[in-house]
């Protein structure tokens, strides 16, 4: 069986004696875009630099196509291509001598390799300019064709986003998307802004001061649904959905109270409310976001 | 490997620091050439008025006169046989400049692109190498373009091993663009010739003593070879200690500056404490080694040229391997 593209296990670091990473597992096969997620300050960054061999863990393993990074660095790195926070170049070169400088380093990578991934990111027009005279958006663009040169199986992006416009971001998932399905490469992608992890990765992972505290498919979390009630007697309505389902609900305030409840059981259970007395106002199902699960799980970290 | 010293040349060359050095290099030469010239001149008028114009303009006179006095003191019974070797140096050199009808007071070219040297070994050339070398690994941490080489399938030790190579390769060139600046600037103010003339050298130091007797001429031009050749070695000290504190500081401005009060500081260390004995182990006090083939030059009574050469050498391994450790184990935070 083909090892996991990466695979990290019990992943820790301190820095100065402050556990800034406390173990983290995760595996990554091909195709799959995992969205790594958390706020500022979480880690994100810390466990990208562990990945390429930036800095060494303090414990764990990172292993990428089965290479372990500490022990077999080139033959692991041969697999990447990365962005870690942002995707400084030389601003003294131009864009196409700073990606030549980089495929002299790699034996692999040809003159046309180059220019197709220059083609890729749209940068033709302006790839004989200056570093210095581009755009955020246009170096974040360099940034990425510099990460593919390689033809990498695992592609890990940093905050990517950061400094793109709306059409660049459009753009830039659909690049990532595709990437994954028609080359098969396993995308890790770190982020804060989570409506475009829900749109562009197939899991989650959310980080929190070094751990991970959630992992989960997009799919499942877009599934599961939150209902919306309010009624004349929210205690009494929140302890028939414990004692017949076993669900727990949330009262939010007054007469409103909230449960994440599969779909075809909502009609169930308002008709029990009904039969037990309960005056039903209204009752809607509530689409579950990325970002109410994110804030949910964060909540209080910024201003800690 | 090659590839790899080919990125690290483009990037200094693009980054100007090349052409910074050559500007440097132009103006204090054309101010070196012009002073020297003029400085010339004045000596040349002083002689004139205390010897008399006849005398000097008539300098051909003057070294025969010189000759004769040398030839009776070689034959003369009271003479210390030490001094003769250097006495008949000193004879043949005469012979030379009447023969070429070369005025021994005149500079010359091959000359003055010798003497720059000379004067520029213990601090403006270490400067002209620390602005190339102060950056060229601080320069990456700084930009945030460390990270970018350091996940190429390429281990640390080659990409540092290829900066290494580079800057060696490029003292060089700053070395040939001083020769080439000097003799072609300085032709200007005192002719094109002179590489034939003959120079003194073979001095040694045997305890506190200047022994000549092995004093030999060689023409100017393998001269000038042997201070360039010193010269370029101190560019690999200097160098090699420059890349070490460019390895360990994370800013450019920094690198240079610790580098530059080093240089500094540690020159007028051995101007002042010269009795202070661990002043001789700074690398800085023992860069003057063009003045040990000149037989001119102790900084502190004890140093000779194996002295300097030796304390040099361990100075620059030690600044390889500790750069090299350091580059390995470093964390990239930045
Ligand atoms: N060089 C450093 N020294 C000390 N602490 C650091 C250093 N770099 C990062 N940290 C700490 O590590 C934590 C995680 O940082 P980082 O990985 O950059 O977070 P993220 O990328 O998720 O925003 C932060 O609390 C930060 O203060
Ligand atoms: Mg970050």
């Amino acid at each position: 069986m083909q090892p996991p593209v990466l695979e990290l296990v019990d992943l820790k670091k301190n820095i100065k004696n402050k556990e800034i990473i406390r173990g983290i597992n995760l595996t990554l096969g091909p195709a799959e875009i995992l969205g790594f997620l958390g706020p500022n300050g979480a880690g994100k960054t810390t466990t990208i630099r562990m990945i390429v061999g930036l800095i060494r863990p303090t414990a764990g393993s990172v292993k990428i196509c089965g290479y372990s990074i500490a022990d077999d660095f080139i033959r692991a790195m041969s697999n990447v291509g990365c962005i870690i926070e942002s995707p400084e170049m030389y601003k003294f070169l131009s864009g196409m001598e700073n990606l030549r400088q980089l495929s002299n380093m790699d034996k692999r990578i040809t003159r046309q390799r180059v220019d197709e991934v220059v083609e890729l990111v749209g940068l033709q027009k302006r790839i004989e300019d200056k570093v210095s005279t581009y755009s955020l958006g246009m170096r974040q663009r360099l940034g990425i064709a510099q990460a593919l040169l390689c033809r990498p199986k695992l592609l890990i992006l940093d905050e990517p986003v950061n400094g793109l416009d709306p059409a660049g971001i459009t753009e830039f998932r659909n690049l990532i998307r595709r990437l994954a399905h028609e080359e098969e490469m396993a995308i890790f992608v770190s982020s804060h802004l989570l409506s475009e992890a829900q749109l562009m990765c197939d899991q989650v992972a959310i980080i929190r001061q070094g751990s991970i505290v959630k992992t989960a498919t997009v799919k499942d979390i877009l599934n599961t649904e939150t209902v919306e009630w309010r009624l004349d007697n929210p205690v009494k309505a929140a302890r028939l959905l414990k004692e017949k389902w076993g669900i727990e609900a949330l009262r939010e305030n007054g007469n409103t109270i909230t449960a994440a409840v599969g779909e075809n059981r909502l009609e169930l259970i308002n008709q029990v409310f009904v039969n037990e007395g309960i005056e039903l106002r209204y009752s809607i199902p509530r689409q579950n976001t990325l970002e109410d699960m994110f804030l949910d799980l964060t909540e209080g970290d910024e201003i800690a | 490997m090659l590839r790899l010293i080919e990125n690290e040349v483009f990037k200094i060359i693009f980054k100007k620091r090349l052409l910074i050095v050559f500007g440097i290099l132009l103006v204090l030469i054309t101010a070196f050439a012009y002073g020297q010239d003029n400085s010339l001149n004045r000596t040349k008028a002083r002689l004139a008025g205390r010897i008399g114009i006849t005398a000097s303009t008539d300098w051909k006179k003057l070294c025969e006169q010189q000759i004769i006095d040398l030839k009776n003191r070689l034959e003369s019974p009271y003479g210390h046989e030490e001094d003769k070797p250097a006495t008949r140096v000193r004879i043949e050199q005469l012979q030379y400049y009447l023969e070429n009808n070369i005025n021994p007071l005149d500079s010359s070219a091959a000359k003055f692109t010798t003497q720059f040297m000379e004067q520029s070994i213990f601090l403006f050339l270490p400067l002209l190498i620390i602005i190339l070398a102060g950056d060229i690994v601080s320069g990456e941490a700084a930009n945030g373009t460390i990270k970018l080489i350091l996940t190429r399938n390429i281990p640390r030790w080659k990409v540092l091993l290829s900066k290494l190579a580079a800057l060696l390769m490029l003292e060089i060139i700053v070395l040939l663009m001083a020769a080439v600046i000097s003799a072609a600037v300085s032709g200007v103010f005192f002719g094109y010739g002179g590489w034939t003339a003959p120079v003194a050298t073979g001095f040694r130091v045997i305890g506190d003593r200047l022994e000549t007797l092995g004093v030999v001429n060689v023409p100017q031009w393998q001269y000038a070879l042997m201070v360039y050749g010193l010269a370029y070695f101190v560019s690999i000290v200097v160098g090699t200690v420059s890349f070490m504190i460019s390895v360990l500081v994370k800013s450019t401005s920094a690198s240079i500056g610790v580098m530059m009060s080093a240089l500094i500081g540690g020159n007028f260390l051995s101007h002042f404490m010269s009795d202070w004995k661990i002043t001789r182990y700074l690398f800085m006090v023992n860069l003057r080694l063009t003045d040990y083939l000149a037989g001119s030059f102790q900084p502190v009574a004890g140093i000779n040229m194996a002295f300097s050469v030796t304390v040099l050498s361990v100075w620059a391994v030690a600044a390889l391997a500790i750069s090299f450790v350091y580059f390995m184990r470093q964390d990239i935070l930045v």
